[in-house]
């Protein structure tokens, strides 16, 4: 082999061993949170977040971490970023929120973001992940953002189940004293242990006949009424086949004097066994949703669930509905009340509030006297 | 010396050669042996063909029963030359040949069945592609993919929630931060 000839391979070695190593991805993360922002960026470490080429792909290793500073007036309690991989392009978008914050003016708070991407190498440059401020909620429900993914109405229905399940927890600490917030604590998370979960997985895209899973049949909604919702759910179906569930339909009736922009069912499943788990949540907006007082709409969603648990195929036996979150053309959001969820023992099937898992975590961490403490904040 | 074609010396032999072609192929045939030897042959045809004539009209008819009889004729012999088959072969050759038919009939019935049988209407693993993997969650389609994860954190602490519009979300109380923190990845 001539001189030329080796250097040549030596070369291509090397250029391969570089391709394969991992790159730092300093510089190629866009942080923008707005010129008129309530928060800005006291700090940023992007840890050991790096690039690496797998076939035509590229992988990004996020690992980051902000420091945001409530640069405002008001007192912050709910923060969402939306993070992007690639704008144009579908199923590239995410969201990393922080509900239940207690920030005020002047005040700083960390927020992580791990994500692991990967994309096609042949992309062009700039900037691999945007992070961008989608909304700032305020403890007064004014909210601030782009709000591109609905992060406003998403972190207000956080907050009055945060207030909610404060309000419960204070008057269990007022009814029953420490002992009794330490029982309802100890309910609480065993409630969450016990709750069962099923591994979902959500499909949108053009339908295919397959006749893998059995014969396809209409399975008819039951519902759960809770007495002060403001959207009673009429009638509904869902095709049902084997362990998938696909476009669910259900009629709803505004029984409210004001008109309603968002309704969001909650979706219940039984197992053969009749063992109940949450499937999904059935959402439906402005504008696809026209739900003036009085009127009926249709919530429906074009998706396939594929439901499994421990890897083996969960058979899908019945459907069951309830009205999980309602906001009305005002901005103002409805959630169900403590009452509504023990009515129906929903408490057992249903994840805890956001709130109330934060609840249960500073027990859990620090005890019962910072449990009261925190309460005692609010 | 160029001769005339096949053609052109039959119609000479005939006299149907028009004037021109006529002068032109009796000059050349007056000083070619060769072609005066072909156009000989030409005109001994002609005179065989008259007595062909004489043949008369074939009797079609005729023919086709003396074939038709033939025909049987060999059958009949066929029959006689074919020694006498034992009972329980011939019984086995019909139940196979049953067994033939019948099988033709479930295959035919089979396949009807899947063409008018509806099949159920669900999801190929195209499209996009929402699920909760095992530390985080994924959004994914063809080679893109993107996934949040919620890194430091037991599996078991964290509570997933899918939204049949597209989303599918983790909520954890991060170790470090003690903040409830809620990864979500969407469709659209």
């Amino acid at each position: 082999m001539s001189n030329k000839w080796r250097v040549a391979w030596l070369a291509a070695l090397g250029a391969g061993a570089a391709l394969a190593q991992d790159v730092p991805l300093d510089g190629r993360i866009n942080i923008n949170l707005g010129k008129d922002s309530p928060v800005a960026l006291a700090g940023m470490s992007t840890g050991d977040s790096h690039s690496s080429s797998r076939g035509a792909a590229l992988v990004l290793d996020l690992h980051m971490s902000l420091a945001l500073r409530n640069t405002g007036t008001g007192r912050i309690h709910g923060v969402a970023l939306r993070v992007v991989s690639q704008e144009v392009t579908v199923g590239g978008k995410g969201s990393v929120s922080i509900p239940s914050l207690n920030i005020g003016p002047g005040e700083s708070f960390p927020v992580r973001i791990d994500m692991q991407l990967m994309r096609p190498t042949q992309v062009a440059g700039g900037p691999l992940v945007d992070v961008n401020l989608d909304g700032v909620l305020f403890e007064d429900l004014s909210c601030y953002g782009q709000d591109r993914l609905n992060s406003c109405r998403t972190m207000t229905a956080w907050e009055m189940e945060a207030r909610r399940d404060r309000e419960h927890f204070k008057r269990v600490l007022a009814q029953g004293g420490p002992q009794g917030l330490r029982q309802a604590m100890i309910e609480s998370l065993g409630r969450q242990s016990a709750r069962p979960q099923l591994d979902v997985r959500v499909q949108r895209g053009p339908a295919v006949t397959s006749a893998a899973l059995g014969p396809v049949h209409e399975e008819q909604f039951a519902f759960l009424q809770f007495p002060d919702s403001p959207v009673e759910p009429l009638q509904g179906w869902a095709q049902v086949a084997g362990n998938e569930a696909r476009a669910p339909r259900i009629e709803v009736r505004n029984r409210s004097g004001a008109s309603i922009k968002y309704v969001e069912l909650g979706w219940l499943v039984s197992d053969t066994g009749g063992r109940q788990y949450l499937a999904a949540s059935l959402p439906a907006a402005d504008p696809a949703l026209y739900l003036p007082a009085g009127k009926t709409a249709r919530v429906e969603q074009d998706t396939a669930l594929r439901f499994t648990r421990a890897g083996q195929p969960v058979g899908i036996q019945g459907a069951t509905g309830f009205v999980s979150r309602v906001q009305f053309a005002d901005g103002k959001v409805w959630v169900p009340s403590r009452a509504d969820l023990d009515r129906f023992s929903l408490a057992r099937v249903l994840p805890a509030s956001a709130e109330e898992q934060r609840l249960d975590d500073i027990y859990l961490k620090r005890g019962l006297e910072a449990l009261e403490r925190e309460l005692g904040k609010y | 010396m160029k001769h005339p074609n096949q053609a052109t010396l039959a119609l000479h032999a005939g006299g149907d050669l028009g004037a021109v072609a006529g002068w032109r192929a009796r000059r050349h045939v007056a000083r070619c042996a060769e072609c005066r030897e072909e156009i000989a042959r030409f005109e001994q045809c002609r005179q065989l063909l008259p007595s062909l004539d004489d043949a008369g009209e074939a009797h079609w008819s005729r023919l086709a029963a003396e074939m038709k009889a033939n025909i049987r004729l060999g059958l009949a012999a066929g029959e006689c030359v074919r020694g006498e088959e034992p009972v329980g072969a011939r019984g086995m050759w019909s139940l196979a040949r049953a067994g033939v038919a019948l099988a033709s009939v479930v295959v035919l019935l089979a396949a009807g069945l899947m063409l008018e049988r509806p099949s159920p209407t669900v999801a190929r693993e195209t499209g996009v592609v929402l699920q909760a993997t095992a530390d985080g969650v994924q959004v994914r389609q063809g080679e893109q993919s993107l996934g949040l994860m919620h890194s430091g954190t037991s599996n078991d602490a964290v509570t997933y929630q899918v939204g049949a519009q597209g989303s599918v979300e983790a909520r954890y109380v991060d170790a470090e931060t003690g903040y409830v923190t809620v990864n979500t990845v969407n469709v659209e």
